[in-house]
């Protein structure tokens, strides 16, 4: 799927000059490193964000995930896209802070992990639809709101939302077909 | 039709599995929230159940669509943020410029590189350039050169006013390669003299990539 979200950000153009940057960091080149942390920032924040629906936690988890992935530069081997193994990194650590800290070993998305609906947003400021909206995701269970916040939000594809959770097409499907019942009928007065 | 109305109607195709034709509600709300609203195939441009399915599901996906296209800036400072604490992991290296009885003068090696990186890219014909130095190197250089005149105040690791500068550059298709990576190579060390005070430039250029 292409929705007009992941052409408006380029997605597919920077692969190509991910391997350059991310080879070059490799050998230890600082500034390689920090055009690839400047390049997916937003793209970090934008997932922690809607993730966690909380600022500071969104940014800490950011920096942290661009901090990770210098580290584990070493290992990585571009058997995926640089952009997909940030996801995985970034995603991973949205949902070690929303479990409170506890480890989480895989995003398989298992359906017994806690609904978080007891993490509302804090920012005010927002029009009430968007409002409306981050309440409705944020009242997803978990493994639904990652499929959604990837799909929906980042414009990734079925298999790269499910190579970032460790799960299947299938899988990733079935949870966005719930995750889009709820978030519809929960949302049905703000259209 | 009332909002009352329109809300029933609303709970009720969201309580169904499929319309009246048999298609699934789960599959045509798939198609309009991947932004393939108006795309009928040949089954749905005849069935007025999925067309209404689509226009009513297309409605009630529009606040989501509203909230994807709101800009998400990333919070200032946050690459520069990651990139200090990055450097303060990373082992530093240090050139020291001027010692005296009342400290040292360092510059982090990684300043170097950073100057070195920047002149590069004024040459004609490099696209993209990267500045490192050479730590390994800096630090097989620093016991030697260090030996027999180590300063009270030098710690290991301190190599005076010598530098070794790696520089990868991309040049630009149809570019004299050689020409160009001498003319780095000048530059870097002409601007590394002068405005940091190294005595001892060596600058290595590899041409990685060429660019149309």
């Amino acid at each position: 799927m292409d929705s007009p979200c992941r052409e408006e950000w380029g997605l597919s153009d920077y692969t190509q000059d991910d391997v350059y940057l991310v080879n070059r960091a490799q050998e230890g080149y600082f500034d390689a490193y920090q055009e690839l942390a400047s390049r997916y920032a937003v793209r970090m924040y934008r997932t922690a964000l809607r993730l966690l629906s909380n600022h500071e936690d969104a940014q800490d988890v950011a920096q942290d995930a661009s901090i990770n992935a210098w580290r584990r530069l070493e290992h990585f081997r571009g058997q995926s896209a640089y952009s997909t193994w940030l996801y995985r990194i970034v995603t991973r650590l949205a949902l070690n802070k929303l479990q409170r800290d506890k480890p989480v070993d895989s995003l398989e998305l298992l359906p017994d992990l806690p609904s978080a609906d007891d993490s509302p947003p804090e920012n005010l400021e927002r029009h009430e639809v968007i409002d409306a909206v981050t309440d409705a995701v944020a009242a997803l269970p978990i493994p639904q709101r990652v499929v959604v916040v990837l799909h929906h939000f980042e414009g990734l594809s079925y298999a790269e939302v499910a190579a970032i959770t460790g799960s299947s097409v299938p899988a990733v499907r079935s949870h966005l077909f719930r995750a889009r019942r709820s978030l519809t009928y929960t949302l049905r007065e703000w259209r | 039709m009332s909002e009352a109305k329109s809300a029933e109607r609303s709970r009720d195709i969201l309580r169904v599995l499929t319309v009246a034709c048999g298609r699934s509600v789960d599959q045509l709300l798939e198609q309009v929230a991947d932004g393939h609203a108006d795309e009928l195939d040949s089954h749905q441009a005849d069935c007025v159940h999925c067309q209404a399915a689509l226009s009513e599901l297309n409605s009630l996906w529009s606040p989501v669509v509203e909230f994807a296209k709101q800009p998400v800036q990333a919070p200032p400072g946050l690459v520069d943020n990651v990139m200090d604490r990055i450097y303060a992991l990373a082992q530093d290296v240090w050139y020291t410029l001027q010692l005296s009885d009342i400290g040292a003068v360092k510059i982090a090696a990684r300043v170097v590189g950073r100057l070195a990186r920047d002149t590069a890219r004024t040459v004609p014909g490099v696209r993209a350039a990267l500045g490192r130095t050479s730590q390994g190197r800096i630090v097989q250089l620093v016991e030697a050169a260090t030996r027999r005149h180590r300063h009270p105040h030098a710690a290991v690791g301190v190599l005076g006013r010598t530098a070794v500068v790696d520089i990868a550059v991309a040049v630009r298709y149809g570019e004299d390669v050689h020409e160009v990576a001498a003319e780095v190579q000048q530059r870097v060390i002409a601007r590394l003299r002068h405005d940091v005070g190294l005595q001892l430039v060596n600058v290595n250029v590899t041409v990685d990539d060429v660019v149309i």
